[in-house]
């Protein structure tokens, strides 16, 4: 069993606080990151459930923040409702000049069921679009 | 059609199964739909269910010429019943405490008789 995090980085042609924003303002992250979102505010022991629906399965996912520096790293719990295990996913900011790298790392998805649904690849996948692609673009922009 | 039964708890001692109960928490489900959902194969899946089911936890209802399993309340009613005793043996205890601390604290009001008492104790241990 893999019990590596996830990690990923990118650099973004953004600002340090460009990118906190998105990542952390709920109508920024509605645009890049989950349209479904239905709230979020970057402090601790915040929490918020919200439903996303692929392939005609609903997924419960259900958040909570357990870390936050502003402009430098925010870390929420992840989990799914009806299943077990927990992650946590930490996005991390490094300013660059007027350049940002970002690190994301999501540890913890060996402690989710065996279904495909959780599988590694799935998540590895769902991150390089959204760090990879869309967040890239949104903050870019 | 029920074999011999299946221990409860080594029913749910594998993540696999755990996943099973739990997506049929959600609806019912044929076996077809529930192996989808897994990277293993389908026959690894039937014994997981075949496994399920002699433990109590499922039904399997033939319906035209599709099987779908649902929940079933016996294997977690076993397993109920085993968490029970230990939810009752906690109460008790927290119970006796509570009794313990109240006495104790209307004991500290009422010192002369408890201080006679706690002396006879230590004569004894002397020995």
């Amino acid at each position: 069993m893999n019990t590596h995090p996830f990690v990923i980085e990118r650099t973004f042609n953004a600002p340090v606080e460009k990118v906190w924003e998105a990542i952390t303002d709920k109508d920024q992250m509605k645009q890049w990151y989950f349209p479904m979102l239905e709230s979020f505010e970057p402090v601790v022991g915040f929490q918020t459930e919200f439903n996303v629906r692929f392939e005609g399965k609903d997924h419960i996912h259900i958040w909570k923040v357990t870390e936050v520096i502003p402009n430098k790293k925010i870390s929420y719990e992840w989990r799914y409702g009806g299943f077990e295990g927990n992650s946590l996913v930490t996005f991390e900011l490094f300013s660059e000049g007027n350049a940002t790298r970002l690190r994301l790392t999501h540890a913890g998805l060996e402690t989710f069921p065996p279904l495909a649904d959780f599988a590694r690849e799935n998540f590895a996948k769902g991150w390089t679009e959204l760090i990879g692609s869309l967040l890239k673009a949104f903050v870019e922009q | 059609m029920r074999q011999q039964a299946t221990d409860p708890f080594q029913a749910i001692a594998d993540p696999s199964r755990r996943a099973i109960l739990q997506m049929l928490a959600r609806d019912k489900l044929t076996i077809n739909a529930v192996a989808e959902n897994f990277d293993m194969s389908r026959p690894a899946v039937s014994k997981h269910i075949k496994i399920l089911y002699t433990a109590g936890f499922i039904s399997i209802t033939e319906t035209g010429r599709e099987r779908y399993c649902s929940l079933r309340q016996e294997g977690f009613t076993a397993l109920q019943q085993w968490m029970a005793y230990f939810e009752g043996f906690w109460t008790e205890k927290l119970n006796a405490l509570e009794l313990h601390l109240a006495s104790a604290a209307s004991a500290k009001q009422k010192k002369p008789k408890d201080k006679k008492h706690l002396s006879s104790k230590k004569k004894i241990s002397k020995r």
